[in-house]
């Protein structure tokens, strides 16, 4: 078998065993809710919840695009604010002494505690639940983006202000391209939280929304329709999670951590 | 000539071929006056524009401070550094500097590494200027890739066609080989005293390799230990361009004697 088969037959592996593991767990809670009758009010089976699914595939989707839209512009300013922020902090050693107390005090309020509060500052609906996507990601934006841009090689630095740069340039040509990738996994991490602040929203601050749906669904002991929710939004968040990457592969191509996929794509090519 | 036009300095002491450099009585103490480390004793050297020199000295003979105050980095405590006639006051975007390290922006493809200086000093269509440096150094073929797919040598190859770009009045080295290998280094020392040739850029060279400093310069500048003082200042008489044969000469041979003799009686060589 050559190394190259081998890697193949491994990377078939990577996938078979996996998918293994899935279909004998699903199929040890169908025959368990069958087999003791479990009431679905209790644990749905997860062909009724596939069934569910498929029924209300519209209802499903409508309330999740609400979700999406929250989560996605709650982050769009979690991460305006935490790029501005960041960069101000790594300027100025005053801002840096001035702001981050605050901003490590709101990281350290657990935020579903607080979510009532917000319903009485924002009221209820979209901007409330925005404001909660917000508090939920701006943090790791902000400290990435600081370790980024404080990370820069110091003889580079040296090097571009003896050819006569400005602050602005040392900035745009070696502290943000060098934090690029720092900044990245950052956003990936709020990526991954935006989804949830929202849910946590729009459970306390919200009349629509998969958060809303979920509370709702329980309410009415349709716990089918819980569980469906919960499987849109969790294949939703995977999917959110590929996309994030994809990006990160498109921005940093010269990073180490991009280095596999570059030297593939350019053996295809 | 464009470099000429670029220059705040006009055309005073400033010849198409570089800079030349005037060192007056250039001192440098950290941390305060009186009682402070000094790095460089009252040093005073010129440097004809043009010229190739070399500056060898033991570790922490302050070759890197001298740098800092030729690139103005750094202030001296005490003197004045002219280029082309003019006092440096603050950072001199006309030189340009090798670093030991190559420094080259990993997110940067070659190309887009070589014309940063261009970038920064705001001068367009210097992108001709770069492939033909690239191709004069080897390394054209690499113009479009990544930093990490290139060796040392190339590497520093590019590091170097990056400080030549804008036609600096004075190229300096810092050390910029001693991170290579042995026979890749020998490639360089070959290629630098080139492109002296062709580039006709005063160049000053700071190395611990005393073949080195001899093959590359026409003139040697030894340094003592700290505070840092010229000791010696050696003309080297070779025409150019030169192989690396000519390091077995007796002439050759003779030079490196004289430098490794001061040395010895500084105690920092055991001969």
């Amino acid at each position: 078998m050559s190394a190259a088969e081998k890697k193949q037959d491994s990377a078939a592996a990577s996938v078979l065993w996996p998918l293994l593991s899935g279909a004998i767990g699903l199929a040890l809670w169908e025959g368990l809710v069958r087999t003791f009758k479990v009431p679905s009010f209790i644990l749905p089976a997860p062909s009724q919840v596939v069934v569910t699914i498929f029924d209300q595939w519209w209802y499903l989707l409508s309330q999740l695009a609400i979700t999406v839209f929250a989560a996605g512009l709650g982050l769009i300013i979690a991460v305006v604010f935490g790029l501005v922020a960041g960069a101000a902090i790594t300027t100025s050693r005053l801002v840096d002494q001035m702001l981050t107390p605050w901003l490590v005090i709101a990281h350290a309020v657990p935020k579903v505690v607080i979510a009532p509060l917000f319903l009485v500052w924002f009221g209820f609906g979209l901007q409330s639940e925005m404001f909660f996507v917000v508090a939920f990601t701006f943090f790791p934006v902000i400290v990435n983006t600081v370790t980024g841009l404080k990370s820069a090689d110091p003889e580079q630095l040296l090097m571009v202000r003896a050819m006569g740069a400005t602050p602005a340039q040392v900035l745009a040509k070696i502290q943000f391209p060098n934090a690029l990738a720092s900044i990245c996994a950052g956003i990936k991490l709020a990526v991954t939280l935006a989804p949830v602040g929202a849910v946590i929203g729009e459970f306390v601050a919200s009349n629509a929304g998969l958060g809303h749906l979920l509370i709702r669904a329980v309410g009415d002991m349709d716990t089918s329709l819980a569980f469906a929710a919960v499987t849109v939004f969790s294949v939703f968040g995977v999917l959110l999670w590929r996309a994030a990457e994809w990006v990160e592969r498109r921005v940093l191509p010269w990073h180490p951590s991009q280095r596999d996929a570059f030297l593939q794509r350019d053996a295809n090519t | 000539m464009v470099a000429a036009d670029l220059s705040p300095w006009g055309s005073t002491g400033r010849s198409a071929a570089g800079a030349s450099i005037l060192l007056k009585n250039v001192e440098k103490i950290y941390g305060g006056p009186t009682g402070g480390l000094r790095a460089i004793a009252p040093l005073t050297a010129e440097l004809r524009a043009g010229q190739a020199v070399s500056i060898v000295g033991p570790s922490g003979c302050g070759k890197s401070t001298l740098m800092r105050l030729i690139a103005g980095l750094d202030a001296p405590s005490r003197g004045e550094i002219l280029i082309g006639n003019v006092p440096v006051t603050g950072p001199v975007p006309d030189i340009g500097i090798v670093f030991q390290r190559d420094l080259l922006l990993e997110w940067r493809k070659v190309l887009g590494n070589v014309l940063l200086p261009a970038e920064i000093k705001g001068l367009p269509d210097m992108e001709a200027r770069a492939r033909e440096l690239l191709k004069e150094f080897d390394v054209e073929a690499f113009a479009d890739a990544y930093p990490w797919q290139l060796s040392g040598g190339m590497r520093q190859r590019v590091a170097i066609a990056r400080a030549l770009l804008t036609r600096p009045a004075l190229l300096f080295l810092d050390e910029p080989f001693s991170a290579l290998d042995a026979l890749t280094r020998d490639q360089m020392n070959v290629l630098l005293q080139h492109v002296q040739t062709t580039e006709g850029v005063t160049t000053l060279l700071i190395t611990h390799s005393i073949m080195e400093a001899i093959f590359c310069a026409d003139r040697v500048l030894v340094m003592s230990g700290r505070p840092g003082a010229i000791i010696d200042d050696i003309r080297v008489p070779f025409e150019r361009p030169r192989r690396l044969a000519l390091r077995e000469t007796a002439e050759f041979t003779a030079i490196g004697r004289r430098i490794r003799e001061h040395f010895e009686k500084a105690g920092v060589l055991v001969g």
